[in-house]
């Protein structure tokens, strides 16, 4: 009933003005391109970019078509993603526990946090290779740190009452961090892999359009070196649509994660 | 307790640094091809702090980077708080705006990089309009949150004492919101950064990134790590003037302590 | 001439596209400079009804007229001190004093005299710089009392303020207002759930019934009051300890009482 805002609209006006913002939106976009404002060789219609997908979606461009370089793109992110998960939360909640592994860790990776991920492709290039070692690289340096920080975070400021109530029952180190420690902060790990999982499918874009020789970022930089914008724009919504379902997913994940511990 | 965690931390460092010594120098356990040795890092350091690398000392490429950070950034700042104000205050133009925004904005600001170089060429302009697309975002999302999050009363409160709509804007939106501001020109900045150096991979005439693709290409470990550890000290730096500016924002904060 | 009147008010409420009815017929009349407390069973809407009075909500029906006409919108002829403060924890007391003066326009030396003067009427003289978060409880919701009543009000709406404060505080908090409501004498709407606090400070009490809320009964306690010669005590335990306002009190605790057993759903 209260809020900071405006009083809100109704419904049926929150639509009507939703449609309005969309319309003038893809209007924009297609009279600047339809009136030859734009050439429409940098700026294609919807209509183009829609063709040119679905044109992608059977025949080969850059060597295979939008699907297979989507599934090449996902593979490297599912390998990448879960090392970055598989060794940020265990070692987040260890830094949580162990304090003298929080003081060790804790000013290495300071000292590393402010190196862009993306900046980590030479380097991933020189040792990986640009298959798929480098990118997965990549990606886990991008998805790494908010593994971490969150697990770390979760356990860390952990209510004291249950380590407390786990100690006055006698539970050891390691019942405490997987019975007590893991669950308490289970919300702070899930939110965590979101961001995480979001900061490495960015991350997944910018190895591919450098360094990759297969997936939907080398697509994309073959449809420029090729001047072909719609193919750009096609991998552009397909990284979006791709990205987007991660994001919902993970969300649904977290909101049920969140609601079972009545924090939401 | 603190002094201990202190000792524990920069021993952990320095065994770290002897141990990429021992390593690379005197064991050469780690080839040097494919990871530097501390003095070849110095040597490269020198060497690009003198005599430059990639048509340009450091001193030359950082500027030119940071040069496009600044300017990005200001611009996303400028558009996107001023924007997230505006959603947040008024459920009409959340309602006009909000679709549009759900639509672009699941596309990395690393996917902009091809279109923006189409559009505009390997110079400044692509970059800067790559980076107003990372750091835009999380300036509107995070100035809307703190707007919405401001609590009714003190809105009520501003409204009880007749307060018109500029000074509500900027004598109680705007502060009461600067926590979350900042932390979005926080995230903003980093952004900025990482599309940069990326933008820079891709393509570039001068700038850090391009530092890195040219010592990747020569197979120059020493000169990437050169490349790398100035992204991360510039990434640093602005950071803290942007902390320093945050505590001079908010010196109602700075109290508490 | 200020009187706050609210004739025959109803207000719904939309809840997932069904109404329920939170006031019905809410007749109540506070006169120039009168203080009057409105108590009632939680969720009664008597908060709604200050609200209506400040120009936050509208009636969903009847009308809320002050000083004759209807509440166009939130004002500062009409100040609202909240329970919770509301203060800017951005701005030092001096500046959330001054806010309301500065949207009047008014020129600052002017604005200075009155600040300096509120600011010593309300004990706040040395923290003029501090931030609100600086201080007590009870001190911010001095500052929140100085806010409003710097601008020289009509109308003064006070939502609990003192319902966040701590017990002794609070009696401190009641016995200022008085002092201060005696200097200065205003029309006041005051929204409690302690009827001592109800009866200590009201010339007449309101009593409200369970939702949909209606005025049940209106208690002048000003002639006991002046039989009784309540002032002669400068405490408020020495006149909670008065057998006329127990008996008050005692009538008003029955009477909340019958509507939180009668009126439950």
């Amino acid at each position: 009933m209260r809020s900071s805002t405006t009083r809100p609209p109704s419904t049926a006006e929150r639509l009507l003005l939703g449609a309005i913002g969309l319309a003038s939106f893809l209007g924009l976009w297609w009279g600047m391109s339809a009136s030859g404002l734009v050439a429409k060789q940098f700026l294609p219609t919807p209509l183009d970019v829609l063709a040119r997908t679905q044109y992608l979606l059977t025949e080969p461009f850059a060597g295979a078509t939008l699907p297979e370089h989507l599934a090449r793109s996902l593979e490297r992110y599912a390998y990448g993603f879960l090392l970055a998960a598989g060794v940020g939360v265990p070692l987040g909640l260890l830094m949580g526990w162990f304090r003298w592994l929080d003081a060790m860790v804790t000013p290495v990776f300071d000292g590393l946090r402010f190196i862009a991920p993306i900046a980590w492709v030479p380097f991933a290039a020189l040792w990986f290779g640009t298959g798929i070692g480098g990118p997965i690289m990549i990606i886990f340096s991008g998805a790494f740190p908010p593994c971490l920080i969150n697990a770390y975070r979760g356990a860390r400021f952990v209510d004291a009452k249950y380590i407390e109530a786990a100690r006055m029952l006698g539970t050891g180190s390691l019942r405490t961090i997987l019975e007590v420690l893991l669950p308490a902060s289970f919300p702070a790990i899930v939110a965590g892999l979101r961001i995480g999982a979001g900061l490495g499918w960015q991350s997944l874009v910018g190895a591919e359009l450098i360094v990759a020789s297969a997936g939907v970022g080398y697509m994309m930089v073959q449809g420029q070196s090729n001047i072909s914008t719609p193919t750009v724009v096609a991998g552009m919504v397909a990284i979006g649509l791709v990205g987007l379902v991660i994001d919902v997913f993970l969300r649904q994940i977290e909101a049920f994660v969140r609601h079972r511990r009545g924090l939401a | 307790m603190q002094t201990s965690r202190d000792w524990i931390g920069t021993a952990t460092v320095a065994s770290l640094l002897a141990l990429w010594a021992v390593l690379t120098m005197v064991t050469g356990t780690i080839d040097t091809l494919r990871f530097p040795s501390p003095v070849q890092f110095w040597q490269s350091l020198k060497q690009i702090a003198t005599t430059g690398y990639a048509d340009g000392t450091l001193l030359s490429h950082s500027l030119h980077s940071l040069k496009l950070v600044i300017m990005g950034f200001t611009v996303a700042a400028a558009v996107g708080i001023p924007l997230g104000l505006l959603m947040g205050w008024s459920r009409r133009a959340e309602a006009l705006i909000n679709p549009v925004f759900l639509l672009v904005r699941p596309i990395p600001p690393l996917a902009w990089i091809p279109l923006a170089i189409l559009w505009l060429g390997l110079g400044d302009a692509a970059k800067i309009m790559v980076i107003f697309f990372a750091a835009f975002v999380p300036s509107v999302i995070n100035t809307f949150t703190g707007v919405r999050g401001i609590e009714p009363n003190v809105i009520e409160a501003a409204r009880m004492l007749g307060t018109g709509r500029w000074r509500l804007a900027r004598e109680v939106l705007v502060p009461a919101a600067a926590p979350m501001i900042f932390t979005g020109l926080r995230l903003s900045l980093q952004a900025s950064w990482t599309t940069l150096v990326a933008a820079e991979l891709v393509g570039a005439l001068a700038g850090l990134g391009r530092v890195l693709n040219v010592a990747q290409q020569d197979i120059y470990p020493a000169m990437v790590m050169v490349g790398m550890a100035a992204v991360g000290a510039w990434g640093w730096a602005t950071t803290r003037v942007l902390a320093v500016v945050e505590a001079r924002a908010m010196p109602w904060l700075a109290v508490r302590a | 001439m200020s009187a706050i009147e609210f004739d025959n008010v109803g207000r719904l409420f939309e809840r997932d596209g069904r109404s329920f009815p939170a006031l019905d017929g809410v007749d109540l009349t506070v006169a120039d400079k009168e203080f009057v407390a409105l108590v009632g069973p939680s969720g009664c809407g008597k908060t709604t009804c200050l609200r209506m009075a400040a120009g936050f909500e509208a009636p969903s029906s009847g009308r809320v007229l002050v000083g004759g006409a209807p509440v166009p919108g939130p004002g500062p002829d009409r100040a609202v001190v909240f329970q919770q403060f509301a203060l800017f924890p951005w701005k030092t007391v001096a500046d959330n004093v001054a806010f309301g003066l500065r949207n009047k326009g008014m020129a600052a030396p002017e604005r200075r005299d009155r600040i300096a003067a509120i600011i010593k009427l309300m004990g706040l003289d040395g923290y003029e710089t501090a931030f609100p978060h600086q201080l007590s409880g009870g001190m911010q919701q001095r500052v929140a009392i100085a806010r409003a009543y710097v601008l020289d009000p009509q109308v003064l709406l006070m939502d609990e303020p003192f319902g966040a404060l701590d017990a002794q505080t609070r009696v401190v908090m009641q016995e200022e207002l008085v002092r201060i409501a005696r200097i200065n004498p205003r029309t006041v709407l005051f929204i409690t759930h302690a009827v001592e606090e109800a009866v200590y400070l009201a010339d007449r009490v309101a009593v409200m019934t369970q939702r949909p809320g209606r005025i049940k009964e209106v208690l002048d306690v000003r002639a006991i009051r002046a039989a009784e010669n309540w002032d002669r005590h400068a405490r408020v335990e020495d006149v909670m300890d008065l057998e006329s306002f127990v008996h008050l009190r005692t009538h008003i605790w029955r009477s909340l009482r019958e509507e939180k057993v009668g009126g439950e759903r």
